[in-house]
């Protein structure tokens, strides 16, 4: 055994080292793993641990296990390691952690925080915190034994700082680098105690610059596109346009001759090879059965792209055809909402008694469509298969998800099987399952010894997602002579959030945000909130804000709607709502965005504003996951054309750990909210998806902009540091719309609000 | 048939298709893959590069086009020697990129505008980037291009 964990770290330090030093470099590294020293590779810089390395030029490389996408989560673990560490942050290195050796050494890198280890969302959760704070101050004291011992000094008199283990009396300094080849090998009695909150120095005072940034700006930085190996070819990808459909026939003979190219891969849709167990990992559902594609290689991408496009393909299009328009799903979905016996997502008190019996209803009817995640780089993965082992260069947002599913996808043991993280542009939840890591195994194992960049079009990529679903609910409300909800009645449809039984994603996902809002937790004393599932072809997963960012907009407006039929104001509605409410972070929210933006002002003709409040991650609890509101600054033109001139967000996320990186997250949640509500639409036909591209796809770009102003007054100070990337996606598309219908006396219940007419006199 | 790309100032010699795409030529034969590929339409302006100082989208020019040594073209490899551009700094110090995808081609977009309007309005900035970013850092590009101008003019009159 310990033999076995002394090879995977062997072959971990070379592939570390190869990644380290530039992909082209490292391939040929790579080939000859098993035979290279370790050392030699990685030149002598000393582990302290599996996430912790000092090299001799006093440069602290720490190993993260969270990939970038851009929310600053990699960053943001290595400054909680630097709080305790007391290293010089200028010299403080990433590099992304092997999910082999996690699954070699015992998950010693997924230990703190289980499946939210190997994935790109959070930083600041309380297992990553005591955990990375605690390598911080072992090494750190490692360090000063290790200059104690020798200088011949009690250790209580040397200090570390910046980088520096010094001893004041006798004037003498080391440097980290230095010191850290002797400091590996002491072994502490006891680890040290942790610093108490209002004793840091660098977390929640310091914003610095994400560390991937400076190789942004000179065009250096290396996302999963930009691999580059020797001997590498390009592949282009088409998949079944049918999702669950399959290649009929082919006509290879028509582009052999093309130039550049060197083949077809056929992959046969079905299970992988093998099923590897459940290890602290996302589910296997959220990538679901090998889909049926085709794929043509050459040796640079246009070449296959080019020869793609010629090549006769005949498809077996399946079941999935049977949904001709888009408009059919939205009335088969319609049609359940009107349906009992549902899934039981939630049922507090007797509804359907209560509702009967209060002097005023309210009832709607709302939609939201099918939605792409379109990060800006196109799915692709780079795989270089053998006989006895797989690698694998991948912008994955689930590097340890992906290690299985590349292992899967070979049938070989995950010990031989190496992921290596790239920087992903732009991931929202696309990145997560896996089916881009499973197509590129796919692809290059028909190539056995050859790296193999396989590219999906942007076209593909689309065509070909996890789609946030398309959702239908009608919601009923009774209320009573006050005008308040005293029950409250939902029956929503759609396909499920495709995500097995992951507890956070669970059968509940796609109701997060009315299942578990604070209306239907407690404040309405009687609820009954029910799904129904539409038997559809198309393949969903977690788009921003799972579930909540339809939800958020059902709930929000549905709530407006009940303020209205009170006559009561939107605010104080909600203000009301809250009163009793056993987390302040909802109140102080609605107090502070709506006196940022100057509630209630007097605004010209053809202006309003509209109000929602939401919170992603509370799962039905107070004083959890993180409250955003949003007050939106609206103008209508009578011919309908519809100008956001602001959002004002107010947000209580208990407390935060960065200051700026909270606020960009805020920043770029709202604008990721507002496309969602206005642009976002993808339309079916005969079992395809229509959209393919950003002409058919619009995207807000910066002319389009309102005003957005980040407020931080409505943080509560609560014990927590809860998630910002999610939450702010919810209340954007329910404010405007109930600014809307101040404007224009119209109700809008779907989106996106670009195909309706909003004209008025 | 060899050709020759005249880029960031240094020539350099391509075989391939003369109706490659620039953006294939850059990233897939010379290796230089700052530029980026996000839609292949010219929606998206991730793949932004300067040809003869005009900011222009890499994936809608044939090499035939940019095959002689009268056609200069930067990428972002080329924006600066050593991230030396007011609007790289700028960017960097401003966190403006999320994923960073994006931002090359943000950046050569930007760059081009402060060549031509070293004082921009905010309706020149909507006029000249009109990139994609899915990450939503349009609020700290638009901020970091003032910035950067400004640094730019001070800098001028000493």
């Amino acid at each position: 055994m310990d033999r076995a964990i002394d090879l995977g770290r062997r072959r971990f330090l070379v592939a570390t080292a190869a990644t380290g030093g530039g992909l082209a470099l490292g391939f040929s590294t790579l080939a000859a793993a098993d035979v290279v020293d370790a050392t030699a590779v990685s030149g002598t810089a000393p582990e302290f641990d599996a996430w912790l390395v000092i090299s001799p030029d006093n440069v602290v490389t720490v190993r993260v296990p969270t990939p970038e996408i851009g929310n600053g989560a990699a960053t943001q673990l290595a400054m909680t390691i630097t709080e305790e560490l007391h290293c010089d942050w200028s010299r403080v290195k990433l590099e992304f952690a092997s999910a082999t050796r996690d699954y070699i050494e015992d998950n010693v890198y997924s230990k703190p925080t289980g499946a939210l280890a190997f994935f790109g969302g959070r930083s600041t959760v309380a297992g990553w915190n005591s955990t990375l704070l605690q390598v911080g101050a072992s090494a750190r004291e490692r360090l000063k034994a290790a200059a104690a011992v020798q200088w011949h000094v009690p250790v209580a008199e040397v200090e570390a700082s910046n980088s520096v283990v010094s001893h004041r009396a006798s004037k003498r300094s080391l440097s980290y680098g230095q010191l850290a080849d002797k400091a590996v090998l002491i072994k502490l009695e006891q680890e040290p105690a942790l610093k108490s909150r209002s004793e840091w120095t660098f977390l929640g005072k310091a914003t610095p610059s994400k560390l991937h940034l400076p190789k942004v700006v000179n065009g250096t930085a290396q996302y999963g596109i930009d691999v580059r190996l020797p001997g590498m070819l390009y592949a282009a990808l088409m998949q079944s346009p049918v999702q669950g459909g399959k290649l009929k026939s082919h006509d290879f003979d028509k582009i052999k001759d093309m130039p550049g190219v060197h083949g077809v891969a056929v992959i046969e849709g079905g299970e992988p090879l093998q099923q590897l167990p459940l290890i602290t990992q996302l589910p296997r559902e959220m990538n679901g059965p090998r889909t049926s594609a085709v794929a043509v290689v050459a040796d640079h991408y246009w070449q296959a792209r080019s020869a793609l496009a010629a090549l006769p393909v005949e498809w077996e299009d399946g079941d999935g055809a049977r949904w001709k328009t888009t408009e059919q799903v939205v009335a088969e979905a319609l049609a359940l909402t009107g349906k009992s016996g549902g899934i039981v997502q939630k049922s507090l008190g007797n509804a359907a008694e209560v509702l009967a019996k209060q002097p005023k209803i309210v009832a709607a009817t709302y939609t939201t469509p099918y939605c792409d995640h379109v990060m800006m780089e196109p799915l692709n993965g780079t795989a270089l298969v053998t006989a006895d082992r797989v690698e694998i260069w991948h912008s994955t947002q689930a590097p340890k998800h992906a290690h299985r599913v590349a292992a899967e996808e070979s049938g070989l043991a995950p010990e031989k099987v190496f992921v290596h993280p790239t920087l992903v542009g732009g991931g929202f939840g696309r990145r997560i399952g896996g089916d881009d890591v499973r197509m590129a195994v796919a692809v290059a194992k028909q190539f056995p010894g050859r790296p193999i960049h396989t590219i999906w079009s942007r076209e593909e990529t689309t065509r070909q997602g996890r789609y946030r679903p398309m959702l239908a609910v009608s919601m009923k409300a009774g209320l009573d002579a006050a005008g308040m909800p005293q029950a409250f009645i939902a029956h929503e449809a759609g396909r499920a959030i495709d995500a097995g039984q992951y507890t956070d994603f669970g059968p509940l996902a796609s109701t997060i945000g009315l299942s578990d809002a604070s209306y239907t937790s407690g404040i309405i004393p009687n609820v009954q909130v029910e799904s129904h599932t539409l038997p559809i072809h198309i393949r969903t997963g977690p788009y921003r804000g799972p579930g909540y960012n339809s939800n958020a907009f059902f709930m929000e407006s549905f709530i407006d709607e009940c303020a209205h039929a009170a006559g009561i104001d939107p605010l104080e509605y909600r203000l009301k709502l809250h009163a009793n409410w056993p987390d302040p972070g909802w109140t102080l929210c609605l107090k502070e965005a709506a006196k940022q933006a100057g509630w209630g002002r007097k605004l010209r003709k053809g202006m309003a504003q509209g109000i929602a409040i939401g919170n992603f991650g509370m799962l039905g609890q107070p004083k959890t996951g993180t409250v955003v509101c949003v007050v939106a600054t609206v103008e209508v033109s009578k011919k309908g054309v519809l100008r956001v001139d602001a959002l004002d967000a107010a947000f209580d996320c208990g407390r935060m750990m960065n200051r700026d990186a909270v606020r960009a997250q805020m920043e770029g949640g709202l604008t990721f909210g507002l496309n969602m509500s206005l642009n976002e639409m993808l339309n079916i036909k005969d079992g395809r998806i229509v959209e393919g591209n950003y002409d058919q796809y619009p995207m807000l770009r910066i002319a389009d902009m309102p005003k957005i102003r980040i407020h931080f007054g409505g943080l509560s100070d609560h014990e927590r540091y809860s998630e910002t990337g999610e939450p702010p996606v919810g209340p954007v598309g329910p404010a405007i719309a109930n600014a809307i219908f101040r404007i224009t006396g119209k109700r809008i219940r779907s989106t996106p609000f670009r195909v309706h007419d909003l004209s008025w006199t | 048939m060899n050709k020759t790309l005249n880029i960031n100032g240094k020539p350099h010699e391509v075989d391939a298709d003369p109706a490659t795409p620039l953006l294939w030529v850059l990233r897939d034969h010379l290796g230089m893959t700052g530029t980026k590929f996000g839609c292949g339409i010219a929606q998206c302006g991730a793949c932004t590069v300067h040809i003869n100082g005009a900011a222009t989208r890499s994936c809608q020019v044939p090499l035939s086009a940019v095959s002689n040594a009268g056609v200069k073209i930067t990428t972002i490899e080329g924006l600066s020697l050593d991230s030396s551009h007011p609007l790289q700094k700028v960017w960097v110090e401003a966190n403006v990129p999320q994923c960073g995808y994006c931002q090359s081609g943000m950046l050569m977009a930007a760059a081009a505008l402060l060549k031509d309007k070293p004082k921009p309005t905010d309706a020149d900035i909507d006029a000249y980037v009109s990139n994609i970013c899915r990450c939503g850092t349009y609020v700290r590009v638009r901020a970091a291009i003032h910035q950067a101008a400004a640094m730019m003019n001070g800098s001028h009159h000493g």
